[in-house]
């Protein structure tokens, strides 16, 4: 199987140098991992010439140590054992780079993630697996082949999917900064949900006095072209060259543009809570974003009579915060100050308000000061055991009836209220699957779209070019949303300031000499990017490689071997289990 | 390929040798959950990291336990969640076949373990290579059965 694509390695093979990193991670690695023998016994792997263990490889002594060594040895390919290579891959191959060495020379070793976090209690079955993991990565290492770094111009213009309030900010902010945007927006109207509220919190406005002015700005820019009433209907390229087909769900026309950066902020919805506290069983037992969309009036009415409410009543993480539970383990964050802010704005208008409670999250800026407030007007905050819920009886003559343990008291209570109000869960949009599908973004538990990273990375996507924000993420409120949005916007903006941009080169290739021409790969490549060289006699198979996204299906599936994927080749894959499963005994003793 | 070498340290007691394909956005970073969330699972797993699951050839699979691996397992995205639209539903196609192929070459096919675990699914990972390893002991080395 291998002996085809070794012959055809086109790149030069320098006599491997090969150092060897390894981290300790503080304790978190070197804790379980015993990281001074794996270090130790790495010195014998052919092809390595030095070897040694550091506190931390990321820090900057870490980092210079290995530009250090590249330079002073003269190594050629570099190992470093640490964390997961989706942390900090980047990191040292820029630190490869920067003594040199070709990215695509340096190879990761996940020791953290992968082998101390996991087996914290059998420090011996961990050591020896991350000395197999280290055996296994140099003798890839052996294999890795330096590739050319390719730079793509990136076009000056960038989609925005959701035309709420992040989509709002965002768009607004690439045009002010002068490059074009191009907002679609699924309903007939711009401003989501943020339009429809009438208690805005932590301020004391309308959703709509919020949103108003953003709307007429984004509208009257000359730089965004709005598209309501329209769907990304299909969405193809790469980084900097995205080819969108844009549907009017109206029309049915299409129109296709070409745009450098993605920006997808397509929110949530309010969970619908059937099942929950008897709300299908009364007009007057509502969500709080039906609340909030109430008309604001001088006095509360409740929707079945329209008679005006006296006794309010509010239950906390509807749908929020159930172990267990896919998609509705996760704190909405939003509904606790938002609670707040509406009960103490209604008790001027309601004689009382009892709200219901598992925890009370008031976290933000000034979110703590409308709790107090809420307080201080005599709003009646009563909590609920965990794992006993408060119970919602309506009878026949549709009355509602709150029964519930109070915690602190111990008491069994009840309660009355006119109008009861569910605070209901931030979950996705019914098609963000298809939203996801559509740019290749993965979900988390709770249904969101992950970020690259948690931490470092928040805003960017594994699909490079596309940037995520606001409650697409992850639940959040308005302002939270607007931050992200803005730091998407200067995310798009850097890469269409900069107008060029690498790309990975881990793309496949055809070799004529060995292509049969039975098409296998033309039909199973997902990006439709191979095709016939008919120009070529006999007619061969060949990857347009901007097309190609690596991932290398075609490369197994070739009956001729004829396809090699840069970066993944056979050779570097058989060379792992090789080094674990048949060591050579130099290998094996690791020097012993 | 090379011919099955036996247990290399018979001092120690025999413990499976996995070998484990994972696609770099699914279950790699499920893999990488699992270690963050501190999810405690057996310790006999190698991951090879692949672009996707679609790169994996039968070969590889083949050849590992050829070269003395009790086990393999696969794992990607689920179907319709593939960072490459449709890699995993080709590995899936081929898979059916394979495991006839190793059927009928004599090895018992519960050493063999495609699973889909996503992002964020550390415990379905996690969950996995414990099923595989239990199996795998099971059946015991896989030297009883190339023979």
């Amino acid at each position: 199987m291998t002996e085809a694509s070794q012959k055809i390695d086109t790149a030069e093979k320098r006599e491997p140098r090969i150092g060897v990193f390894v981290c300790h991670c503080g304790h978190n690695i070197a804790g379980v991992v015993d990281v001074e023998e794996v270090s130790e016994k790495a010195k014998s792997l052919p092809g390595v010439v030095f070897s040694t263990h550091e506190m931390f490889m990321c820090a900057d002594a870490g980092q210079q140590l290995i530009k250090d060594k590249i330079d002073e040895l003269k190594l050629n390919r570099v190992v470093v054992a640490s964390c997961s290579p989706r942390m900090h891959e980047p990191t040292f191959r820029r630190v490869c780079e920067s003594a040199g060495l070709n990215r695509y020379l340096f190879e990761q070793v996940n020791l953290r993630e992968h082998v101390s976090w996991c087996h914290m209690r059998q420090p011996e079955a961990a050591t020896e697996k991350a000395w197999d993991l280290v055996r296994m990565a140099v003798a890839r290492a052996r294999q890795l082949d330096e590739l050319p770094i390719k730079q793509v111009d990136v076009t000056p213009r960038t989609l925005v999917v959701g035309g709420g309030i992040a989509g709002l900010r965002a768009a607004l902010d690439i045009a002010d900064r002068g490059f074009e945007a191009v907002l679609v927006e699924k309903e007939p109207e711009l401003g989501g949900h943020v339009r429809k509220w009438t208690h805005l919190f932590p301020a004391d406005e309308s959703g709509a006095q919020v949103i108003s002015p953003l709307i007429r700005h984004v509208e009257r820019h000359k730089l965004i072209d709005v598209m309501t009433n329209s769907k990304v209907a299909e969405f193809g390229g790469y980084i900097g060259n995205f080819d969108v087909k844009i549907e009017n769900l109206k029309t049915h026309k299409t129109k296709t543009v070409q745009v450098g950066t993605v920006v997808v902020a397509t929110g949530f919805r309010p969970f619908e809570p059937e099942g929950y506290y008897a709300y299908e069983q009364s007009e007057n037992i509502v969500t709080l974003a039906q609340l909030q969309e109430l008309p604001p009036r001088a006095e509360l009415r409740r929707p079945s009579d329209g008679r005006i409410v006296k006794k309010l009543a509010f239950i906390g993480c509807v749908g929020s915060r159930e172990p267990g539970k896919k998609g509705h383990e996760h704190c909405s964050r939003h509904c606790c100050s938002a609670v707040a802010q509406a009960s103490a704005d209604l008790k001027d208008r309601v004689d009382e308000v009892l709200i219901l409670y598992q925890d009370i999250r008031t976290y933000g800026r000034g979110h703590e000061e409308l709790h107090r407030l809420a307080l201080s007007k005599h709003v009646i905050y009563s909590k609920f055991p965990r794992e006993e819920k408060p119970t919602v009886h309506v009878d026949d003559d549709g009355n509602i009836k709150v029964t519930w343990t109070d915690v602190l008291t111990g008491d069994q209570l009840e309660f009355e209220p006119e109008l009861l109000v569910l605070a209901t869960a931030m979950i996705p949009p019914d098609d963000v699957a298809e939203t996801a599908n559509l740019f290749s973004l993965t979900r988390s538990g709770d249904g969101f779209f992950n970020p690259e990273h948690i931490k470092l990375a928040p805003l960017t996507t594994h699909t490079a070019g596309v940037m995520i924000a606001g409650a697409a993420q992850a639940a959040k409120n308005a302002s939270e949303s607007v931050i992200d949005a803005s730091g998407a916007a200067a995310k798009a903006v850097g890469l269409m300031a900069r107008g060029k941009v690498e790309i990975e080169s881990t793309v496949s290739h055809v070799i004529p000499e060995l292509c049969s021409a039975c098409h296998t790969c033309i039909t199973c490549c997902p990006y439709g990017a191979i095709a016939m060289d008919e120009e070529h006699d006999p007619p061969v198979a060949y990857v347009t490689e901007a097309k190609c996204h690596g991932c290398g299906t075609c490369a197994a599936a070739c009956p001729s071997n004829a396809i090699i994927m840069y970066h993944s080749t056979d050779n570097q894959i058989m060379a792992m289990i090789e080094a674990y499963l048949c060591p050579t005994d130099m290998e094996q003793q690791g020097g012993n | 390929m090379t011919m099955a070498k036996t247990q290399t340290d018979s001092e120690h007691e025999w413990t499976p040798r996995i070998v484990a394909y994972c696609c770099n956005w699914c279950s790699y970073a499920g893999a990488d959950l699992a270690g963050t969330s501190r999810i405690q699972y057996p310790p006999n797993a190698r991951i090879v990291r692949v672009n996707c699951t679609g790169r994996i050839s039968p070969e590889f699979i083949l050849a590992a336990l050829d070269m003395g691996a009790d086990g393999v397992l696969v794992s990607g995205c689920h179907p319709g969640d593939c960072h490459y639209t449709s890699g995993n539903l080709k590995l899936r196609a081929r898979w059916a076949i394979m495991e006839k192929a190793i059927e009928q070459a004599g090895i018992d096919t519960r050493r063999i373990r495609l699973q889909w675990a996503s992002a964020s699914e550390g415990q379905v990972f996690a969950d996995g290579v414990a099923k595989l390893v239990e199996q795998v002991k099971e059946l015991g080395p896989i030297q009883e059965e190339w023979k």
